[in-house]
């Protein structure tokens, strides 16, 4: 049925913000009402996506143009493979979310703000990957950035407004350079749609290459890239568990998804080979893994050196972008999946850590293995798959990579990714080891018989069937993100057609 | 051009010449005298140059005053610029009018009518 | 008599009628004076949209006043750009008064206000008589009207800072009102025309003659209106103005006063002198520069207040170069963003002076480091605040957006980029001092006043809402506007 299949995007980006509002009423008067209807909310949004899977392997391709804005500027919806790859991936990590919220949630003050802003960044999210031109998304983007503000913001303590000021002035940066890019395009092309024959810039020339920067800028800012990395450190650990694990996940996702679309549909493979711009993110990819992995050994807090670890992992997304090969790219988007389970997985298990004994700094954390023996073990999968030991995903993902990168006769790359794996080990080995076989610190529990002190199963099953997908994409051979990652890079090097 | 030909030109345009003197002058007047009535009076000085300017244009060498009357034909001045300035006469009144009552209510509040004392008294204006 | 034909002057006479009525009814029947201020801007509201239809089916018309023709008699040109203006200023001017109809009661002494009514229509009447009128000593007249009205309603509050305020402005209105006679002078001389077709006709010929006499009489314009509408660096008077004043009053000001007479700048430099005299003086080039530096200086001065009504006066500076940025680029799209921006600027402007507004009346507090927590108090006025605040930087979705959008691309069109950073970074200056009022107000804990505010009447909030509503509406559906808009800007472009 073509009709119900092409409105079925803005059905998933218009049902969670509707359900925003409803939740934000049903909220004053009843709290379970209000956490049954959260997670209700992103079943229904992951299941709708799942509906798209049929026809989207089948090779079609759903626009739909909502409205004109302005001549030849218009809200429309493209979903294609990539986007529903992104799109199952997210609405899939914020379903485990909204269910660990509920348990995590139930100390915290402010969950009546919490709920809500969860549901409409959803729908914002689902907004940036379903965006069928760049003004589209842009307009998704910006509530994005906007609304997990309050996210962020969420303790309210004065790190956290710190922190968040600096991520809304980044946020405000990063807004302007895409508008930048997007004016630009614009000019130079008289459309921005992506759902254009031909990319919509052909020719090199100084103001092309600005908005190249100025992508590059904008969303390499969201992504974490280095030098605007730098209020990722902050926002990252100030922001409740559950939110720090969509902002890891997913939400630096999109960053890596708009740079995607921006070089295949508005400049073009040819394009950018033949003009080399690409090399630029390389460098700054490089940079970037390098810098995150080794700054990541230094940090106490183990919620910061999560974040470190997500913008070395980003640089590996990164990278892969500026390869522009096949293999390249399907590993690529494969570490976009991987990533998205793995971090999840860190940061949930940090939150039961966090939420259960209290303590946020890694020394704290000798022999919680044995208190918490689930959490750690899923904590341990994560890690593992982190640094890249088969058969985990992570591994999968480096080894494509690397693959990749020597198909495209750039041997230092692969260099790069050993280096890395191998401060990766540096900075989470010490924090397995010392959790299960380490002393327990603190006051006078020098001896005692340590009782097992879990989280609640709430919060555990959505930890135990990340980190277990965590084993089962690297195990199996053919497995859904593997296949999607190899047919997206097909797709997007044919030209998005 | 030689001197005597600048003169002269400026004979023939008198009006203008002394026109443009008297708006330097109430400009002049305006901005830089701190007491307020010497301000509302350079703003008059200067709005009765902009008229002597106008009216100025309307003059026709051998006119008469613009009035009809059956069976006499002469050359008339424009009367256009005059029905003009008496508007602007009119209007310059007026400000004038709600300019000086201004002056009385800042000096009930400050209790002096120089602008630097005003500025002092408020704190330091704004740029 | 069919009353539609005399549309356009009635537009102006109702209200102009009415003021002189007021002191009148301000005597014997106090609780007439609301409705009849009401009633005579709704008039020229529905006036203005019937003729912005009437324009947008039929074409730009003319009307003549007591039926002389032109040049004997006074001619209204009701054109696209008349039509978009004066749709704009009847249309928030009533929000405005609407609003403070119960604002007034708590700001200003009884006696008085029922002549705020009084200047209130005046300043309608003329704005609206100077945007329609197509003679340039009726103009004038207006000017001077609007300067009167625009500074009365200034010191109507009669405090010690009012009262200075207004005199600042009117001594360097009169000073711009002198400047743009001056001007009038010397373009009669060489014209003999006061009528904008009849003088466009002769100019040429006359530029040939006297360059000179034009040069200096198109500086004088650019100097006097500049004045008026706080160009930089003529916008010295504006932030007392504006800040001291009371509520609607500054929001009027900011959001309509100031725009008119760039409208007035708009219409003599296009329509009237010729293209050539612009090329021969670096006009443009002079007006653009003026204008970033009016964006970027406002926008750095604004960070630095503390005062919330002095922070939306310097930032009432930085936006109006937008609108001069617009017309000094010249070319479509970035005429289109500089009308759009009036409307757009109107809109914001005042929604947020008015919920300011709203923060003062309900709590007194004036300073922005006391304004912690008042989303969670007064969430109407604050919710207000944020959109505004949003489509000052330049979020989608609201109308700043787009205003900004086509700002942009007309700076890329005639190939100078160098603009659009100038927008784009103060964008970015904007939401510096914006967005921490918004976090602040939202995610703190209230305090003192703060925490108990005086209810607002909803005279004060529907206005608000609505002006909100359409900052969020003609942001997504821009195109309603926007038809009117790019032919006002072709027409003057002569495509």
């Amino acid at each position: 049925m073509p009709q119900l299949d092409s409105f079925l995007p803005v059905w998933i980006v218009m049902f969670p913000m509707v359900m925003t509002v409803v939740i934000f009423y049903v909220e004053q008067r009843s709290e379970k009402m209000r956490n049954a209807l959260a997670v209700a909310t992103s079943v229904v949004t992951f299941l709708s996506v799942l509906a798209l899977y049929p026809g989207v392997m089948a090779g079609k391709i759903i626009e739909f143009e909502l409205f004109q804005i302005l001549p030849n500027l218009a809200i429309s919806f493209r979903v294609d493979i990539l986007s529903f790859s992104l799109a199952l991936l997210s609405s899939f990590i914020w379903m485990l979310v909204a269910i660990y919220s509920i348990d995590y949630m139930c100390k915290e003050h402010g969950c009546n703000r919490y709920y809500p802003v969860l549901i409409i960044t959803l729908a914002s999210c689902m907004g940036i990957f379903m965006a069928g031109d760049l003004f589209t998304l842009f307009v998704f983007f910006e509530l994005m950035s906007l609304i997990s503000y309050v996210l962020v913001v969420h303790e309210e303590t004065i790190e956290a407004l710190r922190a968040g000021y600096k991520y809304l002035i980044m946020t405000i940066i990063g807004g302007l350079a895409l508008f930048f890019g997007i004016i630009i395009t614009f000019e130079l092309g008289g459309s921005v749609s992506l759902s254009n024959p031909v990319p919509l810039i052909s020719e090199p020339s100084n103001l092309a290459f600005f908005a190249f920067i100025s992508f590059l800028i904008g969303f390499g800012m969201k992504a974490g890239m280095f030098p605007l990395h730098v209020w990722l450190p902050d926002a990252h650990p100030v922001a409740p568990s559950p939110a720090s694990a969509l902002l890891s996940g997913i939400m630096l996702k999109t960053g890596a998804y708009g740079l995607l679309r921006v070089i295949f549909h508005v400049y073009g493979i040819e394009f950018m080979q033949a003009t080399g711009w690409t090399v630029i993110l390389a460098v700054v990819a490089v940079i970037t893994i390098l810098l995150g992995s080794a700054v990541a050994i230094t940090q106490e807090n183990l919620k910061r050196r999560l974040a470190y670890s997500s913008v070395g992992q980003m640089g590996y997304i990164l990278l892969g972008i500026s390869i522009l090969n096949e293999r390249a790219l399907m590993g690529n988007i494969f570490h976009i999946f991987s990533h998205a389970f793995m971090k999840s997985t860190l940061f949930l298990a940090a939150g039961a850590i966090i939420l259960k004994t209290g303590k946020k700094n890694i020394k704290d954390l000798g022999g919680i293995g044995r208190q918490m023996p689930f959490t750690m073990f899923a904590f341990t999968l994560a890690a593992l798959s982190m640094i890249g030991i088969p058969p985990f995903n992570g591994f999968l993902s480096k080894w494509t990579l690397s693959l990749g990168a020597m198909d495209a006769g750039v041997p230092f790359y692969v260099l790069i990714l050993l280096i890395s794996s191998l401060l990766n080990g540096l900075y989470y080995l010490p924090i397995i080891i010392s959790a299960f076989f380490g002393e327990e610190h603190g006051e006078g529990h020098q001896h005692q018989s340590i009782k097992i002190n879990e989280a609640p199963y709430k919060m555990l099953i959505p930890i135990a069937i990340l980190a277990i997908s965590c084993l089962l994409f690297g195990l199996l051979p053919s497995n859904l993100p593997f296949d999607l990652s190899r047919v997206a890079a097909e797709y997007l090097l044919r030209g998005g057609f | 051009m030689t001197i005597t030909e600048i003169v002269l030109r400026l004979h023939a345009n008198s009006y203008y010449f002394f026109a443009i003197i008297l708006f330097i002058i109430g400009f002049h007047t305006m901005l830089t005298h701190n007491n307020l009535i010497k301000k509302v009076i350079g703003m008059n000085i200067m709005d009765m140059a902009i008229f002597l300017f106008f009216v100025a244009i309307g003059y026709v060498r051998g006119g008469r005053s613009p009035i009809l009357e059956p069976g006499v034909n002469h050359t008339f001045i424009n009367p256009l610029p005059s029905a003009l300035i008496l508007t602007g006469i009119v209007v310059a009144v007026s400000v004038t009018a709600y300019a000086l009552s201004l002056i009385i209510k800042l000096y009930k509040h400050y209790g002096t009518i120089d602008a630097e004392e005003i500025m002092r008294i408020r704190g330091g204006g704004s740029l | 008599m069919n009353l539609s034909q005399h549309l356009p002057a009635l537009i102006v006479v109702v209200p102009l009628f009415f003021a002189f009525v007021m002191p009148l009814l301000a005597r014997w029947r106090k609780q007439w004076c609301v409705p009849v201020t009401l009633g005579a801007i709704i008039f020229s509201f529905v006036a203005a949209v019937k003729m912005a239809f009437q324009v947008m089916n039929t074409g730009p018309f003319s009307y003549y006043m007591g039926d002389w023709p032109p040049p004997w008699g006074i001619e209204l040109g009701i054109d696209y750009l008349a039509a978009f203006a004066a749709l704009t200023i009847t249309g928030v001017g009533l929000l405005i008064i609407w609003y403070g109809s119960k604002d007034l009661l708590h700001e200003l002494k009884a006696e008085v206000i029922g002549w705020y009514y009084t200047l209130y229509l005046l300043l309608i009447a003329s704005m609206v008589g100077i945007v329609i009128t197509n003679d340039i000593f009726n103009m004038f007249v207006f000017l001077e009207i609007c300067a009167i009205a625009a500074c009365g309603i200034i010191s109507i509050k009669e405090s010690r800072d009012c009262i200075e305020a207004a005199f600042k402005y009117l001594v360097l209105s009169v000073l711009g009102s002198g400047a743009f006679l001056l001007a009038v002078a010397m373009l009669y001389m060489v014209t003999g025309h006061l009528n904008f077709t009849f003088m466009a006709e002769a100019l040429p010929e006359a530029m040939a003659l006297y360059p000179n006499n034009l040069l200096v009489a198109l500086a004088l314009l650019i100097v006097g209106l500049g004045v008026k509408a706080a160009l930089f660096p003529l916008h010295v008077w504006l932030p007392d103005a504006h800040s001291s004043a009371p509520s609607p009053s500054s929001a009027v000001l900011s959001a309509l006063v100031i725009k008119v007479y760039a409208v007035a700048m708009i219409r003599l430099l296009y329509l009237v002198f010729p293209r050539e005299l612009l090329g021969m003086a670096p006009v443009m080039e002079i007006i653009l520069w003026m204008s970033s530096l009016a964006i970027i200086i406002g926008s750095m001065f604004a960070i630095v207040q503390d005062d919330i009504k002095k922070m939306l006066a310097y930032s009432s500076i930085a936006q109006i170069g937008y609108v001069f940025l617009g017309v000094g680029l010249m070319s479509e799209s970035a005429l289109v963003g500089g009308i759009l921006h009036i409307f757009n600027h109107a809109l914001m402007k005042s929604m947020l002076f008015l919920a300011a507004g709203a923060f003062i009346y309900g709590t007194g507090v004036r300073k922005l480091s006391e304004l912690k927590g008042i989303g969670h108090t007064m969430p109407i006025p604050a919710i207000a605040f944020c959109i505004g605040a949003f489509s000052m930087v330049g979020i989608p979705i609201t109308s700043g957006f787009i205003s900004k959008w086509y700002l942009a691309l007309g700076s890329l069109d005639v190939g100078r980029p160098f603009f659009m950073g100038v927008i784009l970074i103060s964008s970015l200056l904007n939401g510096f001092y914006y967005l921490p009022i918004v976090v602040n107000a939202f995610f703190g804990e209230p305090e003192k006043a703060v925490a108990k505010p005086k209810p607002l009447p909803k005279q004060m909030l529907v206005p608000l809402t609505i002006l909100s509503f359409g900052v969020i509406f003609f942001g997504v559906f821009p195109s309603l506007i926007l038809g009117i808009v790019y032919r006002a800007a072709q027409l003057l472009l002569g495509l």
